[in-house]
């Protein structure tokens, strides 16, 4: 009983969930980061497909954002040569802002739509952008 | 030498960044300070100037390079890789812009590594987009620094040649005397600069045309693209942009968790599910179908998605306990299909958009064209429930009935060779089916197939039975049925794919109207007013010639036309014998007097389909019973190179090769009655005039198979 407990405490602390889901790193367009937008089955009675898919779809889109090679990062890499990269300890580069950006659309989605349903997305960024993890918690417990 | 955690620490591997940093700053600072004071009072200030940014910027990338993190990926949490551990093959892979890349699994890191990651040795991590260990920074080069990698290169290379340039300018200019401290030191920094200039500038050299092409060091040096192509490339101006211009990409390491502040409980919303809507998957060949039915329409849409994640391809194999019947037949045509056919033919899917609303009637209607084309009317009055088994059985295998042989003329010496293929579907199982040998003469029922592989190879049954019977068809009883039939399950299906489902339920139909026309009482036959597709014309066609076929006496000359060939289902036309009717009967040309009988010609173009006419005219099929259709074929062709199609009952006669490639057309066409066009209303014989040759008629059958039946 009080392992059980413990454990639950535990698991109320790390947040750790019942099952996790992963989606995994879509390479099909080379190294540039997105991520699968198919349904897992896992999910399937857990969240409407609709709602999934949009939010792969638009961390795809953040992420194609941050990688993006405009104006505004070259810039950046002038600028930063010219002080000899000093620059990147005042300054935060453009990818960081979007990753910023990303962990708070993350968090929003986690409050307003996985959570009522019992799941929780994780940050790709803490697993080297490898996957995207949404953990299950089940009712039961 | 204390030993840290995990690590012991190895002096060796800081001898060459430190050489490195000695030679680089030593020499410079003896440059600077020997050199440059002369330069810049005999030639010009600028020189010192010039140097010092040059040297910072070769120090600050020097500095990068050495401490920046390269993209280390961060272990893999356990949750993550358990499901990988001990099962997981070593190699996992993915496409990449069309090309196939591997996934290695990493015991180290416990996670697949990502295309371009290696693992390093030394540094003992998976580095994202490894180029290589560069023992001078002692430090991996990945991708987060490796343009500063670059960038030192380039730096150094410009630096030593500045430093060559400058101290020989100082010598040469001699503004001192040779022998003095400075002109020694000159031309020591010379020395050194000149000696590290060859390998520095070759390493430059080699990296600029890395980066043009797009490549990791570790790429090129593995040979990993030598003479293929690289997926990672993106032209030499955006992969130099990349390099270059890109925003430095983020560190995994040392990244702060973000805490959890989303509190998840119970209770939980769930996603309503429609009573009406079962969504099924199929996962095959790393293509992932999903099928959604919904009850009421019975409506049934294919939609691929290709995981681009995917695992080595599994062989295909559905997962059919989710299945039942025709849910099951269909979705594992699909998805064979899919997965078969569907990068070769685009129509491919299409074919599968079966209504299951028909399940009931066509349980047995399950099966694909080539199904109903099997209804022989021996067999149907052998087995005149065959038709309407549902259950997939293999039982033509079991089948090979010699009461249908006997009871056929000698024409089956013709031989069913019937090609699994031509039903439709390219996969193994038709290949496998092949092999039961064509014995037709079972009416194979339509048999819902439970198994991709089953389902195919009862199709397959179907086909090399050969047996398709229109007398069904024929009857005008038929007709209503037909439009009935026609009209549910035809709203959307696509023109070609419908037919089987509809040949299955003529051919069920037939069944009975078969014991009635034997009976003698054959009610004349009217074209079939209403309009099928192309397919079912073809079948109406078929069915209406061979009413009058039974209705005629005998033996006369068969020229039959064929109604429009619904040769659609064959996609490669190969038979010379179709393109002998095309030319001999453009479709829709020749004034018929038949009314269009279904003529299921081989994969050949549509003209040529339709061009087929079948050889005789309505003459009663009776004698024909024995007939042996075989599917006009190329092969087939010495013998039925008229299209003689009427007598859609008899048993298919294919030449093995013919029907193989039948088959293949079959499924690449799935039953395409794209490629019949438009077949005028049951109306339209297909005016091939179609010598009958040996006594031979090719007569369509349903799914598009041609039927050489001789006579």
């Amino acid at each position: 009983m009080a392992t059980e407990v413990h454990s639950l405490q535990e698991l109320r602390r790390s947040a750790s969930l019942a099952t996790k889901v992963f989606v995994q790193r879509d390479y099909s367009d080379g190294t540039t980061c997105q991520f699968q937008t198919k349904f897992p089955p896992e999910l399937e009675s857990r969240i409407e497909r609709q709602l999934f898919e949009e939010t792969v779809k638009t961390l795809n889109g953040f992420y194609a954002e941050a990688e993006k090679i405009g104006g505004s990062s070259y810039l950046e890499g002038c600028l930063a040569c010219a002080t000899a990269y000093f620059i990147f300890l005042c300054m935060e580069t453009h990818y960081e802002k979007v990753l910023k950006k990303i962990s708070k659309y993350i968090q929003d989605q986690n409050e307003k739509i996985y959570a009522p349903r019992g799941l929780l997305l994780t940050d790709p960024l803490e697993r080297g952008m490898r996957v995207v993890s949404s953990g299950q918690q089940d009712a039961g417990g | 030498m204390p030993a840290a955690s995990g690590k012991r620490f190895k002096p060796s591997k800081y001898v060459p960044v430190s050489a490195a940093a000695i030679f680089l700053v030593g020499a410079t600072t003896l440059f600077f300070a020997f050199t440059c004071p002369g330069l810049s009072l005999n030639v010009s200030p600028v020189i010192p100037i010039y140097n010092a940014v040059v040297f910072l910027f070769v120090l600050a990338n020097f500095s990068m390079a050495t401490f920046m993190d390269p993209g280390i990926f961060p272990r893999a949490e356990e949750d993550e890789d358990k499901e990988d551990d001990f099962r997981a093959p070593l190699y996992k892979t993915v496409e990449i812009k069309g090309i196939q890349v591997r996934m290695k699994w990493c015991a180290t890191c416990r996670f697949y590594r990502p295309p371009r990651c290696s693992h390093c040795s030394v540094c003992d991590n998976c580095v994202e987009e490894f180029d290589h260990h560069c023992p001078w920074v002692n430090n991996c080069i990945g991708r987060r620094n490796y343009r500063y990698f670059f960038l030192f290169l380039l730096s150094l290379t410009t630096h030593i040649m500045g430093v060559f340039g400058f101290g020989l300018l100082y010598v040469l200019y001699q503004v001192e005397e040779l022998s003095g401290v400075r002109m020694a030191v000159t031309m020591v920094v010379m020395c050194v600069a000149g000696l590290f200039f060859i390998p520095v500038a070759g390493l430059t050299g080699f990296h600029v045309v890395l980066v043009a092409r797009g490549r990791t060091t570790n790429e090129q040096v593995t040979g990993k693209f030598r003479g293929g192509v690289n997926p990672f490339t993106n032209g030499c101006c955006k992969n130099v942009s990349r390099v270059l211009c890109s925003s430095p990409a983020p560190r995994y390491l040392g990244r702060l968790r973000a805490e959890q502040t989303v509190l998840v409980r119970p209770p939980f919303l769930r996603p309503g599910v429609s009573d009406g809507q079962i969504t099924v998957k199929i996962m095959d060949n790393g293509i992932q179908t999903e099928l959604k039915r919904t009850k009421s329409k019975g409506s049934l849409e294919v939609t691929e998605s290709q995981s681009a994640d995917a695992e080595p391809p599994p062989p295909p194999k559905p997962d059919l306990s989710r299945y039942t019947g025709l849910r099951t037949h269909l979705t594992l045509a699909t998805t064979e299909d899919s997965s078969l056919l569907g990068k070769d033919s685009p129509p491919t899917p299409t074919m599968y958009k079966y209504r299951p609303g028909y399940s009931s009637s066509s349980s047995s209607a399950a099966l694909p064209h080539s199904t109903s084309a099997k209804l022989s009317r021996v067999n149907s009055l052998k087995e005149p429930n065959s038709i309407g088994e549902g259950g997939q059985k293999p039982s033509y295998r079991s089948e090979p009935s010699l009461e249908p042989e006997s009871f056929r003329s000698p024409t089956f010496s013709k031989s069913f060779h019937f090609d699994p293929l031509s039903s439709g579907s390219r996969s193994s199982s038709l290949k496998s089916a092949q092999g039961t040998g064509f014995e037709l003469g079972h009416l194979q029922s339509i048999r819902s197939e439970g198994t991709t592989s089953t389902s195919y190879k009862s199709l397959v049954n179907q086909t090399r039975n050969g047996s398709l019977s229109y007398d069904s068809l024929l009857t005008p009883s038929d007709s209503p049925d037909f439009e009935s039939v026609q009209a549910g399950p035809e709203p959307e299906a696509p023109v070609g794919y419908t037919s089987p489902f509809l040949s299955a339920r003529i051919a069920q139909q037939r069944e009975t109207d078969l014991h009635g026309r034997f009976g003698g009482t054959a009610p004349p036959r009217e074209p079939s007013p209403v309009r099928y597709d192309n397919l079912s014309r073809h079948i109406v066609a078929s069915i209406q010639e061979r009413e009058k076929l039974l209705q005629q006496p005998p033996a006369t000359g068969r020229e039959e036309d064929a109604g429009p060939v619904a040769a659609g289902v064959q996609s490669p036309p190969r038979s010379s014998s179709s393109l002998d009717d095309a030319k001999r009967s453009p479709l829709g040309k020749n004034p018929l007097p038949r009314p269009a009988l279904p003529r299921f010609g081989k994969p050949e173009p549509p003209g040529a389909l339709r061009a087929r006419s079948l050889g005789s005219p309505e003459q009663p099929r009776a004698p024909h019973l024995g007939k042996s259709v075989s599917y006009s074929s190329q092969k087939a062709a010495p013998q039925a190179g008229v299209p003689e199609a009427e007598e859609v009952a008899l048993q298919p006669l294919l030449p093995p090769k013919d029907e193989v490639q039948m088959r293949g057309a079959h499924s690449k066409s799935n039953g395409q009655p794209k490629n019949l066009g438009p077949v005028p209303a049951g109306a339209g014989p297909v005016p091939l005039s179609s010598p009958t040759r040996g006594g031979v008629k090719k007569v369509s059958g349903v799914g598009g198979t041609t039927y050489e039946i001789s006579v």
